[in-house]
């Protein structure tokens, strides 16, 4: 990087600290460029991101100062069922919604990558719900969701009255529900990116997989597969993050009920700290979801390491 | 009015109300006027003679529903055109005011003045040493006559007023008297009348009772604050609010008990529909009959006009004394504030008849004033709620008015599940006990 700005010549009367240090030492202009943006990181990012966690081991409810109690929030939540429940209903979030996301992002991206007439019609079609607002499309899915709202109708015209229930407000059936509504929006997200990769294939791979006979199967095993190994960690880290900070729709759906039933950390987390105002215990919270999103990609990130020194 | 639920889906009967953020500031003169008059406050007695009353105050308000919003709006125009000091005026939606109350109060430069709830809720702020004592607005000529109830509800721990009562409001069961004549069913005076009237509807193909929880589940809890006022009494209600007694007590259980017998009454798909769309049914005649506040009203749509009236809550054991929910609205002011001299003038101006009839009649006419002297409109559904709440041997306001919020969603939860499985309320009731001694630890 230094490299490539040669040193320049002190000017008379301005001995820079930086000029004076020679070939290795960037020019002030690059530095400031460096500096200033690290800075603005540090003060809007960093420090608010460390003022949470030194926050969770405290207990805080916004006035006077934070009374350190060390552990204490963790302990509660290793007790809390509210917390049980959003614990797990964030993992099946995770698995479920994740899964899905990425097993349609990929579907729809191979099968309209083939440039053909009207082919982008559908790309746009499947992109659009990504420029709406999650909190628009949870109106239009509330609606299609109410008791009797287009599901449920749909059910009874096809004669199957006994499967129309209330979605949004059945234990069984709410995360699922709202997994299904968020899907909506992040395949065509997913699918972009894949596209994205897939055009990136050299077709001359795939071209020489052909005249060796390979079946689809195996052109898209071993050929499409691990050239998209790039894209592929791309999308995790988005999957990954975007399970754990789904909230609006949620929130905007069910408010994490009926009593708790549809409760992600990042909903729990949002009541703890803004309805019941317990900013420390909410601050446990956040730093769990920050630990989770690191473990996983911290993971995949080994693993893909691994694989690429063998 | 002010009462913020009106019709609004995510508006609690105590605190929100949805509509974009909006704040605007009325007095725009107020630069400048700060010559005041001694007229009607000069009898400020701890003030020295030279003392003017001058300055200027904001007032933060959650009223920002249209009707409520130009009530404030009104009674603000009207005090800062008597000369005693200015009131700023920052309308904040319900949603984010509640969310930041705490926040405004333990700002350092705190509003002055702001809207809020009177009992537990107001007390709960007092204790942390948050609240202005105004002791002395309570003593002033203003306030001469004010019920001993509303007192209590504007007393803290410690004895001192901290909150002052604008208006209250009743709660009972709605019904359309058009529809009533039509499926030849009259109000019931008690539980089992209503018992027969509900089977009547049903078998009319009627949903006898409607009922909107999907964004409002706090709903639910007017049903069991009644059941448990007409079988336990108002003063069992207060102790297991306040955690005197417990939920899993045999009481409680008593309550749901009798919550079964209305239990295949109730909408089915009450936990589906937003609180707007439960009004929707109602008002086309879907459901029967409402369990709601006087705010219930303001929400019919224009082809409906008055065809709306209430009854009072089925009494279930003629033995318990009368109670009635009357939840209370009104200011309370920081202890942080800058100039107390304006504020307790204003606070004074909003205890007078004039300012709380200019507040209601601006607003919608759907509560009765606080105040002795002030006169509601004269509609029938106002006569009728007064006269109800005048009768009644107690009055309580609402759960999380009484219990405080932190108790609101144990409530939600507790309610909603029964509902869904009736059959599980011991194990309903023995969860809802250790969650609300842990949202009263919190």
């Amino acid at each position: 990087m230094t490299a490539a700005f040669p040193s320049r010549p002190n000017r008379p009367g301005r001995p820079g600290l930086l000029g004076r240090r020679g070939i290795d030492s960037p020019p002030p202009t690059v530095a400031a460029f460096i500096l200033i943006p690290f800075l603005l990181e540090a003060a809007v990012v960093f420090s608010p991101a460390i003022q949470g966690i030194l926050l969770s081991f405290t207990e805080w409810r916004g006035i006077g100062t934070p009374n350190p109690v060390g552990l204490q929030n963790f302990r509660e939540l290793a007790s809390d069922p509210v917390f049980a429940t959003a614990f797990k209903n964030t993992a099946r979030w995770l698995i479920v919604f994740g899964g899905l996301s990425g097993a349609l992002g990929l579907s729809l991206a191979l099968f309209l990558k083939v440039e053909r007439r009207g082919v982008a019609v559908y790309r746009s079609l499947i992109f659009m719900p990504v420029i709406f607002s999650l909190v628009v499309t949870a109106l239009v899915w509330r609606v299609l969701y109410a008791p009797k709202g287009l599901f449920n109708t749909g059910l009874q015209a096809v004669g199957l009255d006994s499967w129309s229930q209330i979605w949004l407000a059945e234990p069984r059936t709410v995360l699922y529900a709202l997994v299904v509504a968020s899907l909506w929006r992040s395949a065509g997200y997913i699918m972009v990116l894949f596209l994205a990769g897939l055009k990136s294939i050299d077709p001359s791979l795939t071209e020489a997989a052909r005249v060796d006979g390979a079946n689809r199967w195996q052109l898209f095993r071993h050929i499409t597969m691990p050239q998209l190994r790039g894209v592929n960690s791309v999308v995790l880290s988005v999957i990954v993050i975007d399970a754990l900070r789904s909230f609006d729709i949620v929130y905007a759906l069910t408010k994490g009920g009926p009593y708790n039933s549809s409760e992600l950390l990042s909903t729990y987390m949002f009541k703890t700290a803004f309805a019941t105002g317990r900013l420390g215990y909410a601050s446990a919270i956040a730093v769990v979801v920050f630990l989770l999103a690191v473990t996983f990609i911290v993971l995949y990130l080994v693993r893909a390491l691994r694989e690429d020194a063998e | 009015m002010n009462i913020e639920p009106t019709s609004y889906p995510d508006a609690e009967p105590e605190s929100n109300s949805v509509v974009g953020r909006r704040s605007f500031v009325v007095g725009a003169a107020a630069l400048g006027v700060l010559a005041s008059s001694p007229a009607a406050f000069a009898a400020a007695k701890t003030k020295a003679k030279t003392a003017k009353i001058s300055g200027t105050i904001s007032l933060q308000s959650n009223n920002s529903d249209d009707k409520s919003k130009k009530a404030m709006e009104a009674v603000v125009a009207a005090f800062n055109t008597k000369k005693t000091g200015m009131v700023k005026l920052n309308t904040v939606a319900g949603e984010l005011f509640r969310s930041q109350l705490t926040q405004y109060l333990t700002s350092s430069k705190p509003p002055e003045v702001l809207t809020w709830l009177a009992g537990k809720a107001a007390q709960n702020y007092a204790d942390k040493g948050l609240l202005l004592d105004i002791s002395d607005v309570w003593a002033s000529p203003e306030m001469k006559g004010y019920s001993s109830a509303l007192r209590g509800l504007s007393t803290d721990s410690t004895g001192k007023q901290i909150f002052l009562p604008i208006y209250y409001y009743w709660c009972g069961v709605y019904y359309r008297p058009s529809k009533f004549a039509e499926w030849g069913v009259k109000p019931p005076k008690t539980f089992e009348e209503y018992k027969t009237l509900c089977k009547t509807l049903q078998d009319k193909g009627v949903t006898p009772i409607g009922m909107g929880l999907s964004d409002t589940p706090w709903i639910a809890s007017f049903w069991f604050d009644y059941l448990n006022l007409r079988l336990n009494g108002a003063k069992f209600h207060r102790d297991v609010l306040s955690g005197k007694k417990s939920f899993d007590s045999p009481e409680v259980k008593s309550v749901f008990n009798k919550w079964q017998e209305v239990l295949p009454y109730m909408d089915k798909d009450a936990k589906g529909l937003a609180f707007a769309e439960a009004q929707t049914k109602f008002y086309k005649g879907e459901t029967g009959t409402y369990v709601a506040g006087s705010w219930w009203a303001l929400g019919a749509p224009k082809d409906v006009g008055d065809d709306v009236d209430f009854f009072q809550f089925p009494i279930i054991d003629p033995k318990v004394p009368v109670a009635e929910e009357a939840p209370a609205d009104g200011f309370f002011a920081s202890s942080k504030g800058s100039n107390s001299a304006v504020t307790k003038a204003f606070l004074r101006y909003m205890a007078t008849p004039a300012a709380q009839e200019l507040y209601l009649t601006t607003g919608g006419n759907s509560s009765i004033p606080a105040s002795p002297g002030a006169k509601a409109a004269p509609t029938p559904a106002n006569l009728k709620g007064k006269a109800m709440l005048e009768a009644a041997a107690d009055l309580t306001q609402f759960f999380n008015r009484d219990g405080g919020d932190e108790l609101q969603p144990t409530a939600d939860t507790a309610l909603l599940k029964f509902m869904d499985k009736p059959g599980d309320v011991d194990k309903i009731l023995t969860e809802w006990q250790a969650a609300a001694v842990n949202a009263r630890k919190a």
